[in-house]
């Protein structure tokens, strides 16, 4: 009897729980797909050298879960929250009945669980289905490939999140048994007589502290946009405290201030409902200046981070390009020999390794010049490109192969080979979509010179290939030159470069993914033998190169959706109670003729403001934030911006907009049944 | 003279087969243009139920209402509301102004739905202001208004739009004598200067005794006509206790 009226009274208030519902299978549903991610490991063809990052992540994962399961927590109760309040009547009208408190505990117990039960439901269905297009986007992260697609299920995942959530609604309904117990009849049947204190401010404070909030935050812009993302400056902090605090002030003096303005502009003032929305607006923002600003600056980090992220990941993808040409690439330098004169292929035979039939290798010489790239370009360094070089690999000496050397590299990748005259050399580097003076040097000059000799260069476009699979310094810059040439020239180094043919590609990646890995780690044990070889197959390159990106865009990217559903929720279920609390106003606006148009527009443009008003200023925020991390992270392919920005704002309207949709429906549902 | 308001033979059932109430039985009467209307009656006996149907908040069973020519008894929901908008204006009880306007704005939003001209906007407040005697009172927001002054704001907004019939359901209910005394007189005032034509609610013999006419019902049924004519207003408040007292005394007046 207790459960089935239970059961009409979620189905009579369904409406009133719509915003309640979503955010609890947003939140499974994000929590389960991340919480998935170990089992879609399993359908993808991750090899050894990325399963470390997969762990990583998952582990990462497990710890941010229960943070995040702290703050999902924080939001069901805060939704929970403004259903009981919007109920308190309803409850009391159960009390004057002469129903026990014991027994409307009960009802309201069932209710949580029924609506917890099936938001779980759904959320999890939700959730197996993001999880789907989370597995493609992480074979695209880790630069997997995906043989075939698979069903991922992970019973693991569905487990936690029952286990995570079924703590959440057990917490829900403690608080409700707390509050429904502090109740008292009078105030129950009062409460939706209460009407929240209006808070009237003098309008020449508003406008001063607003002025006072917009030069605060030009400061703050100012400053960072000179000190740049240079955490322990002292000037940067200042930065973030003005911020912080201009964005506080703002939102604090905003309404005030537009109320002024408006007022003056009569045509706007004087319009529709106008008056009405413009008072609504002030009165929101007065009692939740507070939160909105809170909310603000979470947008602002979260579109900040996922920005950065994205063009981290998109640079990233730029710069790999032609540094995992091969199977397997190695170096000896002649300095980390432990005898002088060793060649890679003598350390090799004394540790007893052999190469398979199946694979073909090539071992050659890495020369070095007496010069740098900084030397070559210096010419082409003016006031706008002082900084490029750098931070950028270019104290080295510039490097050098022959050309046999070379094209034996390009067979062995299955290329074109080139021919060079006595007098050509060919420049290969990708430092050209990153620093400006290359190019330009490119195009006036015609030679370099070597040992006092001119060499015209051949190419006319950059080659933009590594000879060399290189997931730490992805900056190359090397020139292959005639072989008369290399007598006269310092041997750097001895390489070896391996294809594993087609048959046992497996065999032969894990003997040489097993041979780099005992010097890789610190105090390999080979070291000591042969010196320090550096090597890596393609995939440990990949695995280095794409392995932490994706982790951290992974972690990312969990926390930014949720921080954005929280944002959003709370937005929504502000804006729901103020309908609740405002519903005498509407009942005496449709008394006095207002048609219902105009209280949808007016309630449209309520909840567009709120929504839009913390969103606007974040935005803003963030453009000169992304500025600055774009410096700091040196994001040299504009267009990386565009298309992440395309991405992130996908993700972000799709939830900020349903959220706004929802509580629009919502608010004017209150209204009209009221 | 012009009729405004023609209520004929209407009928309004509340509740369900079984157990039906007769909120309102075979009504009919009418208000010429510029009369001052009172309806009076006990605890009951459907005076909130006729002002709702004629305000077209709520819908009669059977019959017609004619304001203005327009049977409201046919519109459809938004000329309805159309026609609440620009043909009528309310004072209620418990003045429901917008806690969170000003004065001003509450009486300009009246106007401003009807997407009157800011600088028209502004006039016909100032003037509607002076006659009520609340030019003072127009920056001030509800919470810092007495209840006199907030029903005379409210009063401002349901005659500024110029309505043809302004509906008043016991607008001095929630006020002291004095107060009320002020507010009568100055729906005299417009009855008498602006020509508006008013049809007024109460359960009060003192404040019924500023109308002209009223009309006395009980158990939805029309009960008695008083017609106030050439008498003075203590005369009139005199007969009105008469009726009072036959209708079984359980109407209250506060001399
Ligand atoms: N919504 C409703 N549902 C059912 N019955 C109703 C409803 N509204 C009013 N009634 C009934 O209709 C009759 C007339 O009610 P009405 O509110 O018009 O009385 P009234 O004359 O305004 O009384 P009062 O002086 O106490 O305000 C009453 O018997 C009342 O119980
Ligand atoms: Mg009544």
């Amino acid at each position: 009897m207790i459960f089935k009226m239970a059961v009409n009274n979620v189905k009579k208030s369904f409406k009133d729980y719509t915003i309640y519902f979503l955010t609890l299978t947003f939140s499974v549903c994000i929590f389960y797909s991340f919480n998935s991610i170990h089992a879609q490991s399993a359908v993808l063809e991750v090899g050894n050298s990325s399963i470390s990052y997969m762990q990583t992540l998952t582990n990462l994962i497990s710890i941010a879960s229960v943070f995040i399961s702290v703050i999902l927590t924080g939001l069901i109760v805060y939704a929970n929250n403004f259903i009981i309040k919007r109920r308190t009547k309803e409850l009391g009208i159960y009390m004057t009945l002469g129903m026990g408190k014991r027994k409307m505990s009960k009802i309201f117990i069932y209710e949580t669980l029924i609506i917890g039960g099936l938001s779980l439901g759904v959320g999890l269905v939700l959730g197996i289905i993001a999880s789907q297009v989370l597995s493609v986007m992480t074979a695209n992260l880790f630069a997997l490939n995906m043989t075939r697609f698979k069903f991922v299920l992970s019973i693991d995942a569905i487990i936690k999140t029952i286990v995570y959530f079924g703590i959440a609604f057990v917490i829900v309904m403690g608080l409700n048994q707390v509050i429904i117990s502090k109740y008292k009849l009078i105030d129950m049947l009062n409460a939706s007589k209460k009407n929240e204190d209006t808070k009237v401010k003098n309008p020449v404070i508003s406008v001063s502290l607003f002025l006072v909030s917009v030069v605060l935050i030009g400061l703050s812009y100012n400053l960072v946009l000179d000190v740049g993302l240079s955490t322990r400056e002292p000037l940067f902090l200042l930065s973030v405290v003005l911020g912080i605090l201009g964005t506080g002030l703002c939102f604090y003096s905003l309404a005030g201030f537009l109320i002024l303005m408006i007022q003056k502009t009569k045509k706007v003032y004087l319009k529709n409902l106008n008056i009405f929305t413009l008072r609504q607006v002030n009165n929101k923002i007065n009692t939740n200046f507070m939160s909105i600003s809170i909310i603000c600056l979470m947008l602002f980090v979260t579109i900040v981070s996922l920005f950065t992220m994205f063009s981290y990941k998109a640079n990233l993808d730029e710069s790999i390009k032609g540094n995992t040409s091969f199977d397997a690439s190695a170096v000896l330098y002649t300095s980390q020999t432990n005898e002088e004169g060793d060649s890679i292929e003598e350390a090799l035979d004394q540790l007893d390794f052999s190469f398979n039939d199946s694979e073909e290798y090539l071992f050659f010489n890495e020369y070095a010049l007496d010069l740098q790239v900084a030397d070559i370009v210096s010419p082409y360094i003016d006031a706008s490109n002082v900084h490029e070089l750098e931070n950028r690999a270019d104290d080295r000496n510039i490097k050098v192969f022959t050309l046999t050397d070379y094209n034996a590299a390009m067979q062995l990748k299955d290329e074109q080979t080139v021919t060079l005259r006595d007098n050509e050399l060919l420049v290969a580097t990708n430092y050209g979509d990153k620093i400006e003076s290359i190019n330009r040097f490119m195009e006036n000059e015609d030679a370099i010179s070597i040992n006092n000799q001119p060499y015209t260069i051949k190419n006319d476009d950059l080659i933009m290939d590594n000879i060399e699979n290189q997931p730490h310094n992805t900056d190359f810059f090397y020139l292959v030159v005639p072989d008369d040439l290399s007598e006269e020239l310092t041997l750097s180094g001895t390489r070896v470069n391996v294809d594993f043919g087609d048959d046992n590609r497996e065999e032969s990646e894990a003997k040489f993914a097993a041979l780099f890995d005992c010097f890789n780690t610190i105090g390999g044990e080979f070291t000591q033998e042969v010196g320090f070889i550096q090597g890596f197959t393609r995939e440990q390159a990949t695995a280095i190169l794409y392995g932490n990106s994706a982790v951290i865009i992974f972690l990312g990217l969990y926390v930014g959706i949720v921080v954005l559903i929280s944002s959003a929720a709370v937005l929504g279920v502000q804006q729901l109670s103020e309908a609740n609390t405002s519903l005498n106003r509407y009942t005496t606006l449709k008394k006095i003729g207002v048609t219902e148009k105009m209280i949808n527009r007016t309630i449209f443009i309520q909840t567009l403001i709120a929504f839009m008003f913390p969103f606007v200023l974040a935005v803003i925020h963030s453009i000169i934030g992304i500025i600055v991390t774009s410096d700091a992270f040196a994001t040299r392919n504009k267009n990386v911006i565009g298309s992440s920005s395309l991405m992130i704002s996908i993700v972000i309207a799709l939830i900020y907009g349903g959220y706004f949709y929802v509580t629009y429906v919502g608010y004017k549902n209150i209204v009209k049944n009221s | 003279m012009e009729s405004i308001l023609n209520v004929s033979k209407i009928e309004k059932y509340y509740g369900n087969k079984g157990n039906i109430t007769k909120a309102i039985d075979n009504i009919s009467f009418k208000v010429n243009k510029g009369e001052f209307v009172g309806i009076m009656g006990p605890s009951g006996s459907g005076k909130t139920t006729l002002l709702n149907c004629i305000s077209t908040i709520d819908q009669v069973t059977t019959g017609h209402i004619i304001i203005n020519d327009k049977d409201i008894t046919d519109l459809k929901s938004k000329p309805l509301e159309e026609f609440r908008r620009d043909e009528l204006g309310f004072i209620f009880q418990d003045f429901n102004l917008l806690d969170t306007l000003t004065g001003f704005e509450n009486i300009a939003l009246a106007l401003t739905i009807q997407m009157r001209k800011p600088n028209e906007i502004d006039e016909l407040i100032k003037s509607v202001a002076a006659t009520l005697d609340i030019s003072d009172v127009l920056t001030k927001y509800p919470y810092q208004m007495s209840g006199g002054q907030k029903q005379r704001v409210a009063s401002a907004r349901a005659i500024v739009t110029n309505p043809s019939l302004v509906l008043a359901d016991e607008p001095t209910g929630a006020l002291d004598s004095k107060s009320s005394r002020l507010l009568l007189e100055s729906f005299e005032q417009l009855n008498h200067e602006q020509k508006a034509t008013i049809l007024m609610v109460t359960h009060d013999a003192f404040t019924a005794c500023y109308a002209q006419r009223i009309i006395v019902i009980k158990d939805g049924k029309i009960f008695n006509e008083l017609i106030r004519g050439n008498s003075s207003r203590k005369e009139f408040f005199n007969k009105i206790i008469e009726v009072v007292a036959l209708l079984g005394g359980d109407m209250t007046n506060d001399i």
